[in-house]
């Protein structure tokens, strides 16, 4: 326990420090909302909004104690193009996030561990000649070009699959969850959700591959054949089960690192998620919105790391036990 | 006769050619009987002993040989007949149980394993008869639950006994069961599988490389070197009289289990390398009565009644013997 | 790998110039031992090379909008005679992009590349070679570097400061600096305590010249292949840069024909000519420095036990 402790410390420290980059980023840098209100162009309507927004009549200091106050309570100002408080436009698409990261993590890793058990299986065969090559192709190419093409073959030229957003517009849903498990939902999050496992395959695919390898070594594998096992027993209840540690924990952390990848693929699906506002926020000038957002997609990141570690922690009984 | 060997040869696939790592061992294990294997490392004793429940490297290659349990040939049998075999009739407790637990299992639930899918028990039955395996091997039953890792190492061996016992098999392989362990610990558990042998009348292979493990435990030894059976018989007697010069070396070489302050004499100079064997008898660079006619195999030859040797100066063993306790007949033999 | 006898003390000249020469051989081993790490050096300099030559390749002015005989604006045409890869919507021709797009690609890489494994480098042997404070201070520093969610903060820095590939480079710098210094610093804490660092110790070398002069030319190779790795990750921040809009406006790369292809509705068009080879170069190009840098060479084939 005290080891989560540690970890959790480590968390808010890392969140606090990170927030307070964005703080002087937003305010110090060539470019963000102080040098424009200092621009002679920006009309005063905006001048006022961004007085407002970030306090800019303020000394930097208050203006940082007012930025993490306001922080903690939730409150990340208001969005100019919206309208509405950041916060709430932040968490109104947050949600279609998780869901594609999510889904594509799922698909990625049932993929990936099942293709990389397989793979050390056949160790010294053809099947592995061609697997790694293509392997290492997916985890080399860019994320929005496999979208492109997936967009481009599977939604414009066959037609089985739509080409952007979350929903077709104009549909009406009872309820969240019923919009969200819907037919129309899931056909729209089907291309995005892949592309973004295509890329995320690779990882869990080679880790749990090597870790097969490995464990397969091990004598205790050998016990598990003197006493007569099956070999599907031996594969998927020892061989697997030790192999899979690592990959858990990357499970974890894949989470984090796919809010990155995210950006691109909801752009070019149009999917409304959090990385897409965020482009757009900063394409449009939305300081507020862009400032929430970014701090949303860390948040996201950094919990997810505390949650990778503890989780690690906890699943192999000998890290446990050394630590305990 | 529970299992009879009739000339083992097996060859690993190296990359640097093949080498027989077993050629043409036999040796009979009666009912109810320890039989000890001893041999230097790389003599051939694992390979020859791990040959009868068949489970090898992918590199190991049967070349030829029989292996008789109970008058049924294992060879010609097919992997998943033998496999019938395994655990049930012949059950193996390895060298180092550390690395033969799997290390995120809880060990109660690994000997539950065996006997639900090899035993056919249920649950509870299996979790039963877990506790009695443990009671018997002098582990408490509440350790059932517990991680490989968090045993200490004699407990690790006794759990990895208690394991092999579970399917209550006829024949029991134990490769160096008690070599990772410290000489006290050693003894505790080899007395606690001593008794177990003769309550439950097991039949043992004891594969070692300590000739004193041997003189403690076993009925019937059998001496291994390059690959080949030197000597073989009842324990006491090829102890007391050892016709071959090897076994004689070996005693030499070890401090008694039982305590004792016999001075120590190892055996100068290492094996012959397997991928090129020499000609006739493999000891003849280590020997210090090696003669001309070494050049040549040397023939079997009854000592006394079960005991044989592979020497052409066994005749003369008694003589021989009288030579060799002495420490200076060792020193340096190896050079020639 | 360390022998007693190349032990280096340059304290002549001559001395120093054969030193050098060591210095430089040992740093670059790896690469030269390995086919998978030939076959993607090779890889780099053909690009290298089209890179050079881009001018001589090319057919057409990649920027240049075109026009056909009839004064008709020569856009969107398939593969075939004078357009070896078509036109884009736009009129220009797509061989020659992609044909230049090699240079902005390779000097946004190589400079990323050098920059971030420079950080990584000099971070991790001041850190794994001081310890204490200075090491604390360091790795905290990492932490923070990488709880900053990448693609995101490149984002915002090129909204602020303006479209432009440095971005890229800036940002790489920044906040990727911990993968190669934290590998370096376990290196030079394992190499601090071996027997040539005593010995130069021993005679009396100071702190900073055991650093540089003995210690560097052993983690050398280890950053180089980071860097590998480092080129195909700034080359595929660029093109996703580019892609969302905040990439410069005025030279061609690879991640701008991808966004120019996508904005004119290529896609829709299944104009696969257009968008698929860029995609292709830039696989090339990671898988080349995947290649280079065996970081897959322990998860691809791990040592057997026999």
């Amino acid at each position: 326990m005290v080891y989560v402790l540690k970890r959790f410390v480590h968390m808010i420290f890392v969140l606090w420090a990170v927030a307070t980059i964005l703080f002087f980023m937003f305010r110090t840098m060539p470019g963000s909302p102080l040098a424009a209100f200092l621009d002679t162009t920006t009309s005063a309507e905006q001048q006022e909004a961004l007085i407002r927004q970030f306090g800019l009549n303020k000394t930097l200091g208050e203006q940082y104690w007012l930025f993490l106050t306001n922080l903690i309570q939730g409150d990340l100002g208001q969005s100019f193009f919206f309208r509405k408080p950041v916060t709430e436009v932040v968490m109104g698409v947050l949600p279609n996030s998780i869901i594609l990261m999510l889904a594509s993590l799922i698909i990625a890793y049932i993929f990936g561990i099942v293709a990389g058990a397989y793979l050390a299986w056949r160790r010294g065969s053809w099947v592995e000649g061609v697997g790694i090559p293509l392997v290492l192709t997916t985890r080399a190419a860019p994320e929005f070009w496999l979208g492109m093409v997936l967009l481009a073959f599977f939604s414009f030229q066959l037609g089985w699959f739509p080409s952007g957003g979350a929903n077709t517009s104009g549909s009406d849903w009872e309820s969240g969850w019923q919009r969200v498990t819907s037919l129309d939902y899931i056909s729209h999050l089907a291309l995005p959700a892949i592309t973004l496992a295509i890329y995320l395959q690779g990882l869990p695919l080679l880790l749990m591959r090597s870790n097969m390898l490995n464990v397969l070594q091990e004598e205790f594998i050998t016990m598990a054949r003197m006493k007569g096992l099956s070999t599907s027993t031996i594969v998927m209840r020892h061989a697997a089960r030790n192999a899979l540690l690592p990959v858990a924990t990357a499970f974890a952390l894949g989470i984090g690192g796919a809010v990155g990848g995210n950006v691109v693929v909801e752009t070019v699906f149009s999917w409304p998620g959090i990385g897409r506002l965020l482009v757009n926020a900063v394409a449009a000038s939305d300081y507020p919105l862009a400032q929430g957002a970014f701090l949303m997609i860390t948040g996201v990141l950094v919990i997810m790391n505390f949650i990778a570690d503890v989780t690690y922690h906890l699943l192999d009984p000998r890290v446990r036990d050394a630590t305990r | 006769m529970l299992l009879e060997v009739r000339d083992l040869v097996i060859d690993y696939r190296a990359t640097r050619g093949r080498v027989r790592a077993v050629d043409g061992v036999s040796f009979d294990v009666p009912a109810g009987a320890v039989v000890g294997v001893v041999g230097e490392s790389g003599c051939g004793k694992t390979t020859a002993v791990r040959a009868i429940t068949r489970v090898m490297p992918s590199s190991a290659v049967f070349a030829s040989g029989s292996i008789t349990l109970d008058g049924i040939d294992l060879v010609p049998l097919s992997e998943r007949e033998m496999k019938k075999y395994l655990w049930r009739d012949i059950a193996y407790v390895p060298q180092s149980a550390m690395n033969a637990l799997d290390p995120v299992w809880r060990v109660g639930r690994q000997i539950e394993e065996v006997l639900v899918d090899r035993g056919g028990m249920d649950r509870k039955a299996a979790r039963t008869r877990a506790e009695e395996l443990f009671a018997m091997v002098g582990l408490e039953s509440k350790r059932l639950g517990d991680y490989p890792h968090q045993f200490s190492g004699g407990m690790r061996q006794r759990a990895s006994i208690a394991l092999g016992l579970a399917l209550s098999p006829k024949l029991v392989i134990a490769d160096e069961p008690v070599t990772a362990l410290d000489v006290v610990i050693q003894r505790q558990v080899l007395d606690t599988f001593t008794e177990l042998q003769k309550q439950l009348n097991l039949s043992v292979i004891l594969v070692t490389h300590d000739i004193s493990v041997v003189a403690y435990v076993c009925d019937y030894v059998v001496v291994m070197y390059a690959g080949k059976v030197i000597e073989s018989g009842p324990v006491a007697e090829v102890l007391d009289n050892p016709a071959h010069p090897y076994t004689m070396g070996l005693y030499n070489a070890f401090p008694e289990l039982g305590g004792g302050d016999r001075e120590l004499s190892p055996i100068e100079g290492s094996p012959p390398d397997l991928l090129d064997p020499p000609k006739g008898c493999r000891f003849r660079a280590r020997c210090p009565f090696a003669i001309e006619a070494c050049v040549s195999d040397p023939p079997e030859h009854q000592v006394s009644a079960g005991h044989l040797a592979y020497c052409h100066r066994a005749l003369e063993a008694g003589a021989l013997r009288e030579t060799a306790i002495k420490t200076a007949t060792w020193v340096g033999v190896a050079s020639e | 790998m360390q022998h007693a006898d190349t032990i280096v003390l340059p304290s002549r000249s001559a001395q120093l110039g054969a030193g050098i020469i060591r210095w430089f051989k040992r740093a670059t081993a790896i690469p030269r031992r390995d086919p998978f790490a030939f076959i993607g050096l090779l890889i780099f300099f053909a690009f290298v090379l089209i890179a050079i030559f881009a001018n001589s390749l090319i057919t057409h002015d990649p920027r240049e909008i075109l026009f056909d005989e009839n004064f008709d604006l020569a856009r969107n045409l398939p593969p075939g005679g004078e357009h070896i890869l078509g036109t884009t919507f736009s009129g220009r021709d797509i061989y020659s992009q992609l044909i230049m797009g090699t240079r902005g690609a390779l000097l946004v890489g190589v400079t990323a590349a050098l920059s971030v494994v420079t950080i990584g480098t000099v971070i991790g042997l001041i850190s794994g070679y001081f310890g204490g404070l200075t090491d604390t201070l360091l790795m905290r520093l990492a932490d923070i570097a990488l709880g900053v969610p990448f693609l995101p903060f490149v984002i915002v820095l090129a909204a602020f400061l303006g479209p432009s590939e440095w971005n890229v480079v800036f940002g790489i710098a920044l906040l990727l600096w911990p993968q190669s210094a934290r590998v370096i610093r376990a290196q030079v804490m394992s190499l601090r305590e071996r027997a040539f660092v005593e010995a130069a110790r021993v005679t009396g070398a100071g702190s900073w010249r055991i650093l540089f002069v003995h210690i560097t030319p052993n983690v050398l190779s280890l950053s180089f292949l980071y860097a590998s790795i480092a080129v195909g990750w700034a080359i595929l921040t660029e093109a996703a840069i580019s892609f969302l809009g905040f990439g410069p406006s005025d030279s061609v790369t690879w991640g701008q024909m991808l966004q120019d292809a996508y904005a004119s509705q290529a896609l829709g068009r299944g104009q696969y000519y257009w968008f698929i080879p860029p995609g292709l170069c830039i696989i090339a190009i990671v898988v080349a420095g995947f290649l280079i840098s065996r970081g897959y060479e322990e998860i691809l084939f791990p040592k057997l036990k026999d």
